[in-house]
Formats: structure tokens, C-alpha cells, sequence
């Protein structure tokens, strides 16, 4: 399982990096967990990897004014670690402490996870359930893409070939929202037959704010939107939670694989809403 | 029978570290990759990308252009070392279809190697392989057992489909029974297919020099190989070496060379250049020799009190387009029954060819024969209305039954399922688990237990190729042992396990003995890891050699002291006279003079201390045990949480008991991946589509329970007492498990047995049983 | 296709190379370097087996080009035992614990425990087991693994053998 022959650079500024993607057949290499076994398998077979891993602007966690912005290449592991991510979006640490494994979690990026597209991952369904938007810039200039208009397909984003990520935005949440993260996998750092995350407000015993994706269950992240607009402004007590269960589901589209049927995934993302919800509005009224 | 030594059990029976472990720990084994030669070429292979059709056209000319190719052959080149291609029984000529290293005018199978690309590296040959252009004219594949019965002729030369078949239809005599039983239970196990994947996958180096041919093989004895090889080109036996250090797991997947690697070493010969070939990951789940697809249909009759007056089974087996050896499998007819007393017993047995990848061995191959049995006795117990345990204490072979002659014509003694059981159940209350599961299913959890009792046949030996194993043991003139035997280690720990046997044997330390089993150039032959057999055979034969070398190390220190032999004893490497201290020798010294100075041995004998001992076992030794496992089936997902597993075993004296459970939990992690996650699949057109490991799911950490081992020793009948244990995991962890999700599931009234039990599979019974209760 | 100069450190000794672009970190270890402790067990990134440590973190070798260790320092198995011979904990707890039969998922295993173990506090036992959800053995049942694992933690093992 050799790659196929191609040429290699490794630009340190963003400007050269976009330089070689205008040229066209190029492919980035970020952490590489997922571009190197396609490389192996020669499904993918660019004529340029261009390695971004030595661009010193695409590093670091901060926050510029509300929210935090995560540069593209920050590694997975340094996301997990990040103090700034732990105190403005606990859900989102939740979430990357889940993508696959230790040793992959070194490499892989949060950008390279954000921009693939795998149906199945956490951090494409957290940027659609956090409202986060993605910072893309190419030589004709840059772009912030809401995540919720990101992704069209399995693997399929709305980027242009001469696009790169170059960081990934949060909105803020508020320190007291509820955590909402639940992903059903065979095994640890398999892909999820089932997963859910988000983040709910709560105002005076009401839902004043709720954002809520799946991962899994479709062929991009999918955000639940009858379910939040069933919930916004509800009072936290007395919510039907089967109910808001069904319409959540309503939104999905899931399909058969070798891993697990659609009806499976329907009958048990139905009940892991409902559970997730009721003791996320439990914790909330003790 | 020789009981153990009495003088001295210092290591047998002794956890020792592993003398393995050194070289192995800080990346110093030595794997077939690991092999380098001057100028090695390498080899890739362009394989059809369909399952069936002929070949109408392969152009060449782009691959061989790719500067640093250095040639691309087909089966046109190779034509004219007229292999055969033999297995590991070593019958030749060859049974079943031609098969060629290299497709000839049809591909059978997805991933048929149809040109070999030689390069001056992988990347390279695979680049070449690329550029291979074939054109095919393909034709509709079959590809399951139900499409071999109706469809197309997989194979022009041979009459049917029917790889092999045994056995009869049901007579009148068993329908009779059947007539007659107070219950008859049937039912149907289908297994899916089984990548072995041992984490070293398939290679070989070839290396010429001169006429000397030696070959790197990743295999589970050099000494099958190299006569395998041998008779694959024709050649004398001793005209090729095979060398394999360090292997990276067999699991009966690299018992024999196969299209790839014989390919590989046709290409050495044409090339006169030593060439590798490395299996990737993707060829290993896909192209190499899989495992276990078949179909199994019982029917059991039992007289009113419950005990067996009768069974038929109905198996089938998927050998795809090119198995090792055409296989029905008819060790699964054999064995089946060896545990309890059953009257009579027909069966058929099929083996069938499809256009799919064909049959290798696997770990138990014939373990479904547990699975299937285990699993319909406890469906037998629920229609009956009698606890499983108690339907199993009623058809057991006790030791008074012994010795016993089963249907099938084995002879069965000193084997103890029943007080393995017993054994099992003092370890696990089920009284108590019982009361833990009707108060759990109040709060809707549900637990099951699942127990299963079998009989290992360990240690045959009726084929030739299993007949003997052999042991050439010296004691060098330093004192120190070498011990070169046809045992073979592919994680098996034989370096360990024979080594603590020669030591207590000779009465010298485990640190001076040196065990080697890597090169069929040296020691005699032996068939080294296959049918769960080293222990007994390798152990026999090192302790009929250390025997010899012992006798004359005695009457040499016995003329030296005018002694009597009786009275010398040889411990720690001390030579000592009893009641005569001072003349205490080292066995250097006795070495020093039995290598170096004749005039002082017994007159007549011959000098040095070297020994030779071929030693062939009873014709089989069977290993008993009782396993239990408890489940935890969550209602909601369909997932399987295993919270504890207890082995019940005897395997006889154990040599290390660290390296016994070592095999033992080895065989029931990948029992446990068989139930519920390992599955090999393929689309309509006989495309595999699980061809990563993200697809095909090992079992990992989280997956394998801490397994709890209790052990009944019953020396076996075979020198030292050993009994084998390198299959049992395999064979009788599947049915534990299952029988345990059954138990789980019982409230919902489903009972599945086609394997894997997936989480969505469970859900839909879960559901489906609520549906029936609702209704 | 391109070729690089690199300049690496390996087990504290220095290695320079020209390689394609396409080469793996592992081949190129092994097969350059000659440090064949660095095994190939799948190539996608999957089984664990080529783990080594690139400064100071346990990754998995054949989803790096060794284009892209160019600078770095780099630890095999091989450059984990004391020159004395001495094994390090980690190995030598594996030892101890029957945690390897074929050996050839040992060498990734050692680096991951290796490298989580390598700062000045001492991993919690659930870290280290995590870690291991990074590795496959189709041997040893992961029950001397854990046992390591455990012994490396200070954790008390589970009950007795029977």
C-alpha cells in the first residue's frame, strides 16, 4: 500500500501555501491520519502535497473578541489541553477528547477533522451545533463560511480546490450552558453509529438558546432544527422530551452500512436524545 | 506413561519470563521484512478486478517501461516449473482444482494475481502494477454456499461444485429415533467469514546462492515448507532452506506457501536475484486464504429423561475458488460429540466452491462443531424445561465411562469435561447470578450467563505430517545445552516452554539451554505449530533426548568414580555421586572429557554428548474444559458488555502456566471477535468490501474481558503428562458467549445464531421480541 | 516526483537521507535507518504497530512522510533500553507480565506507554488504558498489557489467578 508518485512542499506562510493550490491538483496534508491511508490506498492521487504543518500562523487557540478561534492546524491533543477551550466551550473538549485515538490525536488537526467532512465525526456536527463558522482564504481572497452552509455531502464541503482552513471560529456560549455530548460507538475512536452534541441555555427556567447536531446519522453533520425551534423559549420543565426525541430524528437522514442499519440508528439516536435531554434538564432543575 | 521427574519440577510448572521477550521488547526479532540482501528486488502483484471471467488479453508493455522495473511475469512464465501447489498434509499430487501462482486464462476470485511486477522497491513494483493492462470478459460470479448448489461451474476441470463432501442422508434407523424421541430440537448456526489477520501479515524473501536456494518465510515451520517447496517445483527436499526467526503470528493461516509466495519464489529462480514480497494489509484481508463460512443445521432427539438418543447434521462450508486443500471439514463430524455420550450420530458434510478467495485455516478450524453444539443444547434445555447445566450433567462422559468409543469411532479416556464443570461452577454461583437477573430485569438490565463444556482433541497424530516431532539435544563442551528442535514458535513461546522441560530433565539451569526451531537446514523435520500440539510432541521428544543424554552422563561419571550409574545425579549442572562430595564435577567437565579425551570413557561408548529423539504421541490427547461468561445486553443499543469470563480447565501439566493462559486468552479474544465483530463481506459482485481494519473490526483492549483461570491438572497419557491448548480459546469461547447473549435475550424470546451478533442484529430481536409481546 | 534532503535524529544519532516525497516516516526508519523494530502491521494508521515517538509525542509512523520529520528527534524501540542492556520500565513491565507472544505489536505498545510515561507525573491508569484503544494484538487477549499497564500506574492488579 504505497502512495502514488507526487511532489511534496512545505511552505512556513500561508501566502506560499495558497500559492501552490491556485496551481490546481493539489491536496493539503494537515495531521495526515486521514489523507495518508488514502494516499496508501491510491484513492486519492494528487500531483502536489502540500504540508501545512510548518505554517506558524496557522497554530494556536485564542480568543479575539468573544468566542475563540481555533487555528487550523492546532493538533487535536492541543485542543484537549487548551485552558481557553476548557473555560469558554467545555462541550467542544468533550467532543475532541472522543476523535479517535491518543497517538492519532497527536497529529490530526481540528482543522483537517472540520474541513474532511466524515459524516461520522464530532467536530464537523460541533461546529453545525455550536454555530461556529469556518475562516477559509485562497489568492482571491477569504471568506467565513457558517458551518450549517459547510457541508454538502459525504466528504463534500463547499470549499473550492484553492481553498485553505485557516481556522476554525466559536461563538461564545455562556459558562453555565448545559453540555449535551453522547456518541454510540462500537469501540473507542471508531467512527459513531450514533452521536449527538450541542449546547442549551437556559434564562430565568426557560431555553433561550440551543444548538444541536448529529453525527452519523446522515450524510454531513445535521443539525436538529425542529427539535431547537420545538424547544427555544420553553420552559426547562415539562418538556416532552419524546416528543422533541421524534422531531429530532425527523431532521436525520441515516443510511444502512456494515456497521449498523438506518433503523437502527433511528430506533437508538431516538432514545439517546431522549435520555441525553431529560437528564440534561434534570441536571438543570436540581 | 513416565510421571514428572520427581527429582526436580524446578521450571516446569514455573511462570518464567520469557527467554523470547529480550529481543522481542527492544525490536531486535528478526521478521521476514526485516530481511535485506544485496540487490533485493521487489515484488507486487496486479490482481483482477473481478470474480469471474476469462482473461482475454494482458498488455504488459507501460508496466515493464517504468524505469526500475526489472521484469513482470504471468502464468506463461512460470509454465515451466510445473508447480503444484501442496498443502500442509502433503498429498500429492495436489486434490481439487489446478491451481496456478498465477491465474491462467480465468480469474476465479476478486483479487486473482493475474502479472507479478519485480522492482528495485515496492513503491515501484506497485506503481508498475498499476499500469497492468488486462482485458476481461467477465462473467457472473457465484459466490455463497445457496448460489454454489444451483449456479455455474466455478471451475471447468472440476465436475461440480462439491469441493468434498461426506457423510449420508439421514438413514431409517435415525428417523426412527427421531420418531421416537420424546423431544427433537433443531435449528440452524450460520458463521460468517474470518480474516485470521495475524498482525504480521503474509511474505517471503528467496535468496540464491549457487545452488543453494534459502527462503524467508513467515510460516509455522520451516521444515513443512521446505518439503512443501520442495514438492511445488519438483526439487530434492534438501536442495532448499528455509529460515523463519521470528514470526508474527500464524493462527493456521501460514501453515502452507501459497500462490504469492511460490510466485515470488519462481521469480528468484527465473531472476537469479534474491526478491521479497511483503503482503500489505489490504491483500491480507482480501487475498489471503480466509476462514470459517458455513452453514450448520442440527436436529437432536432426546428420550424423556432428557439424555441424547440422537443427532443429524446438515453442514456446509464456503471453500471459495482456490482453499489449501479442498475441505469439508469433516474433523467438524468427527469431534462434535467427543464430550458426551451420544448413541448415533449421521451427518453430511459439504464443501463448496465459489468465486471468492479461498478456505485457509483458522484456530479450531473445525470449532463451529462446539459453537453448533453448545448453543442447540441450550436451546434443547429450553424446549425441554430442564436447566442447561443439568441437560449437560446428563449426556457428559464422567470418568467412569472411560475409556469410551463415541460413534464416530474415537476412543475417548482420561478426559474430564464433568469435572471441569463442576470445577466452573464452584467459582461461579449461578444460584446467586440468578437471583442478580430477575432483580436486574426489574430495573430493565439484562444480564445473561452462558456456559459451555468441550473436548479439545489435542496432539493427533494419524496424519503423517502430524505423526512425530524431533529433538536433537548436546551438551556442548562449555556445559552449556543446545537443543534444536522441530517445534516452531509464532508467539507460542517454545524457546520458554522446552527449555523449562530440558532443564528440569537434564537437572541443569533454565539460562544454559538455547533452543533452536528457526531453519529446516538444521534438526529433522516436524510440522511445528498445527492442531495444538507442541507442548506434547515438542515436550516428549525433548524429554526422550534429555533421557538419553542423562543415562550416558550417568555412566560417564560413573566409570570416572567407579560408581554405581544409579547413584550419580546431575543437579543445577552439578554431576554428583550420592554420599561422595569431593568428587562433584562440573557437566563442562564431564563434556571437557566426553569431547576431548575417549580414554576415559566406558570403553566402547561413543564420545560426546549428543542425543536424538523422534518422538511420536498417543494418537490423540484430549484437553478438557467448562468456560462461563457473563453478559450484560444493554436493551437500548444492542451492545454486549462481557463482565466476566471463568475458564475451567485441564490441559494436564502445564509447562509455564503464564504462556498456557497466554493461549488460552489468546483463542478467546479472537472467539470473542468472532461473535461480535469480526465479519469478511463481499458486494453482489463478489467485490470484499471490508478491506481496511476500519471495516474490519479486531477486537481491542476494551473488547476482552480479565479472564479468570481455574486448572484441573490430569497428566495425560504422553511423556511429561502435557496436554495442548493452543486452539481451545477459539473452539470453545464462541459458544460461552453466545450462549450467554442468549441467556440475556431470553425475556425477549430470541435467540439468533447467525454470527456476527452486531448491535443492530440484538436491537432487531430486542424490538422484535417486544413486538411479540405486545401483540 | 520530489526528492528532499533530511536531516533527523534517531535514538540520539543523527541520520541524513534523500528521500521521495512519498516515503514513509516508517519505511524510512526501517529501511534507511535499519531500525526494523519499527514494525508495518497495516499502513492506514489503524493497528499501532509503527508507533514511535517524534519529539516527545507517540505517533503512528506510516501516516507521516518522512519528508515531514526533516528536523525532528525521533525515538524507536530500539533506543529505549539502557546501553547496559537494562530494559526500560515499560518494557521491562511487559516482561514481567507476559504482555507479547509474536512480538509484533510489542514495539508500538512499549513507544505509546513509553511516551505517556516519559514526563515527571505519572500517568493515570485510564490514561494509559486509553492509549491502548491505539493498539491491536491478536495474540495475547490484551491481558498482560494490562497488567503492565496496571504495574506502570500503581495500580493493584484484579484478583488472583485461580
Amino acid at each position: 500500500m504505497k502512495p502514488a508518485p507526487f511532489d511534496y512542499a512545505a511552505p512556513d506562510t500561508v501566502e506560499a501555501a495558497l500559492e501552490h493550490l491556485s496551481g490546481g491538483d493539489a491536496t493539503i496534508l494537515a495531521g495526515g491520519q486521514t489523507l495518508m491511508p488514502l494516499l496508501a490506498l491510491r484513492m486519492s492521487t494528487p500531483s502536489l502535497v502540500v504540508d501545512i504543518n510548518r505554517i506558524a500562523a496557522l497554530k494556536g487557540v485564542s480568543r479575539p473578541n468573544g468566542g475563540i478561534r481555533i487555528a487550523s492546524v492546532t493538533r487535536q491533543n492541543e485542543l484537549l489541553a487548551s485552558k481557553t477551550a476548557a473555560d469558554a466551550l467545555p462541550v467542544l473538549v468533550q467532543a475532541v477528547s472522543n476523535v479517535g485515538h491518543h497517538q492519532t490525536r497527536n497529529r490530526g488537526t481540528v482543522g483537517g477533522s472540520v474541513s474532511l467532512g466524515e459524516p461520522a465525526a464530532e467536530l464537523p456536527a460541533a461546529s453545525v451545533a455550536l454555530g461556529a463558522s469556518i475562516e477559509a482564504h485562497s489568492k482571491r481572497g477569504s471568506r467565513r463560511i457558517p458551518a450549517e452552509e459547510f457541508y454538502v455531502g459525504p466528504y463534500s464541503t463547499v470549499l473550492e480546490p484553492d481553498e485553505l482552513v485557516t481556522a476554525i471560529h466559536f461563538p461564545d456560549w455562556p459558562a453555565d450552558s448545559v453540555k449535551l455530548f453522547r456518541e454510540v460507538t462500537r469501540r473507542p475512536g471508531d467512527f459513531a453509529l450514533v452521536g449527538l452534541i450541542g449546547s442549551m441555555t437556559l434564562r430565568q427556567g426557560k431555553i433561550d438558546r440551543v444548538g444541536i447536531a448529529w453525527f452519523g446519522m446522515g450524510p454531513t453533520p445535521i443539525k436538529a432544527h425542529q427539535a431547537e425551534a420545538a424547544l427555544a423559549g420553553q420552559s426547562a420543565s415539562g418538556i416532552d422530551v419524546q416528543g422533541i426525541a421524534e422531531l429530532a430524528i425527523a431532521d436525520t437522514d441515516p443510511f444502512d452500512d456494515h456497521h449498523a442499519t438506518a433503523e437502527y440508528r433511528r430506533t437508538v439516536g431516538r432514545r439517546v436524545f431522549a435520555r441525553l435531554l431529560g437528564e440534561a434538564l434534570n441536571v438543570r432543575q436540581a | 506413561m513416565n510421571a514428572p521427574h520427581i527429582a526436580a519440577a524446578r521450571f516446569v510448572g514455573q511462570r518464567l519470563p520469557r527467554k523470547e521477550d529480550a529481543r522481542l521488547l527492544t525490536g531486535r526479532g528478526s521478521y521476514v521484512d526485516d530481511v535485506v540482501l544485496p540487490g533485493m528486488l521487489h515484488v507486487a502483484f496486479a490482481r483482477s478486478p473481478i470474480a469471474r471471467g476469462a482473461i482475454k488479453s494482458i498488455d504488459l508493455a507501460q508496466a515493464r517501461a517504468v524505469p526500475g522495473v526489472r521484469a513482470v511475469y504471468t502464468a506463461d512464465d512460470l509454465a515451466r516449473f510445473n508447480i503444484d501447489m501442496v498443502s500442509f498434509f502433503l498429498i500429492t499430487p495436489p486434490p481439487g482444482p489446478k491451481v496456478y501462482p498465477l491465474a491462467k486464462d480465468r480469474v476465479a476470485h476478486v483479487g486473482d494475481p493475474v502479472a507479478m511486477i519485480v522492482a528495485d522497491n515496492r513503491y515501484i513494483a506497485e506503481d508498475a502494477a498499476a499500469l497492468v493492462a488486462v482485458e476481461y470478459e467477465a462473467e457472473d460470479p457465484v459466490l455463497t454456499i445457496e448460489g454454489a448448489k444451483s449456479g455455474a461451474r466455478v471451475h471447468p476441470d472440476v465436475e461440480s461444485n462439491v469441493a468434498q463432501v461426506m457423510g449420508m442422508p439421514i438413514d431409517p434407523d435415525l428417523e426412527k429415533i427421531f420418531a421416537e424421541a420424546a423431544h427433537v430440537v433443531t435449528g440452524t448456526i450460520k458463521h460468517q467469514r474470518i480474516a485470521q489477520s495475524p498482525m504480521e501479515t503474509r511474505g517471503v524473501v528467496f535468496a540464491k546462492q549457487g545452488d543453494e536456494i534459502t527462503v524467508y518465510l513467515s510460516c509455522q515451520s520451516p521444515h513443512v515448507a521446505a518439503r512443501i517447496l520442495a514438492l511445488d517445483f519438483n526439487l530434492p527436499q534438501s536442495s532448499i532452506r528455509v529460515i523463519a526467526k521470528d514470526v508474527g503470528g500464524g493462527f493456521g493461516l501460514k501453515t502452507q506457501p501459497w500462490r504469492e509466495e511460490v510466485a515470488t519464489i519462481a521469480a528468484g529462480l527465473l531472476l537469479n536475484r534474491p526478491v521479497k514480497w511483503i503482503e500489505d494489509r489490504l491483500e491480507s484481508l482480501t487475498t489471503s486464504n480466509l476462514a470459517r463460512e458455513q452453514e450448520f443445521t442440527l436436529k437432536l432427539a432426546f428420550a424423556a429423561d432428557a439424555r441424547l438418543t440422537g443427532c443429524y447434521g446438515d453442514y456446509a462450508l464456503n471453500n471459495g475458488a482456490f482453499p489449501h486443500a479442498p475441505d469439508c471439514n469433516v474433523a467438524v463430524m468427527m469431534f462434535m460429540w467427543t464430550p458426551y455420550k451420544l448413541p448415533r450420530f449421521g451427518f453430511m458434510a459439504t464443501g463448496w466452491h465459489t468465486n471468492t478467495i479461498g478456505l485457509g485455516g483458522y484456530r479450531g478450524p473445525w470449532a463451529i462443531e462446539s459453537l453448533a453444539r453448545e448453543a442447540m443444547l441450550d436451546v434443547a434445555a429450553r424446549q425441554i424445561g430442564i436447566d442447561p447445566v443439568e441437560l449437560r450433567r446428563r449426556n457428559l462422559l464422567a470418568a467412569a465411562d472411560q475409556p469410551y468409543t463415541t460413534t464416530m469411532g474415537l476412543t475417548v479416556e482420561d478426559a474430564t469435561p464433568l469435572e471441569c464443570l463442576d470445577n466452573l461452577l464452584k467459582k461461579v454461583d449461578v444460584p446467586a447470578f440468578r437471583a442478580e437477573q430477575v432483580a436486574a430485569r426489574k430495573q430493565g438490565r439484562y444480564l445473561g450467563l452462558g456456559i459451555a463444556v468441550y473436548i479439545e482433541p489435542t496432539a493427533a497424530s494419524g496424519f503423517p505430517v502430524l505423526a512425530s516431532d524431533v529433538a536433537n539435544l548436546r551438551i556442548e563442551p562449555t556445559g552449556k545445552v543446545t537443543a534444536i528442535l522441530s517445534t516452531h514458535s509464532q508467539g507460542h513461546g517454545t524457546q520458554t516452554t522446552m527449555a523449562q522441560v530440558i532443564a528440569d530433565r537434564l537437572g541443569v539451569p533454565f539460562e544454559d539451554i538455547s533452543i533452536y526451531e528457526d531453519d529446516s537446514s538444521r534438526g529433522g523435520f516436524g510440522p511445528g505449530a498445527a492442531g495444538s500440539r507442541q507442548a506434547v510432541v515438542g515436550g516428549g521428544a525433548s524429554i526422550r533426548a534429555a533421557d538419553i543424554l542423562v543415562d550416558k552422563i550417568k555412566r560417564i561419571a560413573a566409570h570416572l568414580n567407579n560408581a554405581n550409574p544409579q547413584d550419580v545425579h546431575i543437579e543445577d549442572g552439578m554431576v554428583k555421586v550420592a554420599g561422595v562430595q569431593e568428587v562433584t564435577r562440573t557437566l563442562r567437565e564431564i563434556a571437557e572429557i566426553a569431547y576431548g579425551d575417549p580414554t576415559r570413557l566406558p570403553h566402547g561408548m561413543e564420545m560426546g554428548l549428543e542425543a536424538q529423539y523422534r518422538y511420536s504421541p498417543p494418537p490423540m490427547t484430549f484437553t478438557s474444559a467448562a468456560h462461563a461468561c457473563i453478559v450484560e445486553v444493554d436493551a437500548e443499543t444492542g451492545f454486549v458488555t462481557i463482565k466476566r469470563w471463568v475458564a475451567s480447565e485441564d490441559c494436564g501439566v502445564m509447562i509455564n502456566p503464564a504462556i498456557v493462559e497466554g493461549q488460552i486468552a489468546g483463542g478467546l479474544a479472537q472467539g470473542i471477535g468472532q461473535v461480535l465483530l469480526e465479519e469478511v463481506e463481499f458486494d453482489a459482485q463478489g467485490n470484499p468490501t471490508t478491506v481496511t481494519f476500519k471495516d474490519y473490526m479486531l477486537p481491542a483492549a476494551v473488547d476482552v474481558p480479565e479472564f479468570e483461570y481455574t486448572h484441573i491438572c490430569t497428566p495425560s497419557k504422553s511423556e511429561g503428562g502435557f496436554r495442548g491448548v493452543g486452539e481451545g480459546g477459539a473452539i470453545i469461547g464462541p459458544p460461552t458467549l453466545v450462549n450467554a447473549i442468549a441467556d440475556a435475550l431470553e425475556p425477549f424470546g430470541a435467540r439468533c445464531l447467525e454470527l456476527p451478533l452486531t448491535p443492530s442484529k440484538i436491537l432487531q430481536l430486542i424490538e422484535a421480541g417486544r413486538s411479540n409481546a405486545a401483540a | 516526483m520530489s526528492e528532499h534532503p533530511i536531516d533527523v535524529t534517531i535514538n540520539g544519532q543523527k541520520h541524513s537521507g534523500r528521500v521521495e516525497a512519498r516515503r514513509s516516516l516508517c519505511d524510512f526508519l526501517r529501511m534507511d535507518g535499519g531500525y526494523t523494530g519499527v514494525h508495518v502491521g497495516c499502513e492506514h494508521g489503524v493497528c499501532g504497530a509503527c508507533t514511535v515517538i517524534v519529539d516527545g509525542l507517540a505517533v503512528r509512523s506510516c501516516l507521516m512522510l518522512a519528508v515531514q520529520a526533516n528536523g525532528a528527534s525521533i525515538t524507536t524501540v530500539e533506543g529505549l533500553a539502557a546501553p547496559d542492556g537494562t530494559l526500560h520500565p515499560v518494557q521491562q513491565a511487559l516482561r514481567d507480565e507476559h504482555g507479547l507472544q509474536c512480538g509484533f505489536c510489542t514495539p508500538g505498545v512499549v513507544m505509546s506507554l513509553a511516551a505517556l510515561t516519559a514526563g515527571n507525573e505519572k500517568p493515570s491508569v485510564d490514561t494509559l488504558m486509553a492509549a491502548l484503544s491505539g493498539h491491536i494484538c491478536r495474540c495475547t487477549g490484551y491481558q498482560g498489557i494490562k497488567r503492565a499497564v496496571r504495574r506502570l500506574a500503581g495500580e493493584p492488579q484484579p484478583s488472583e489467578h485461580a
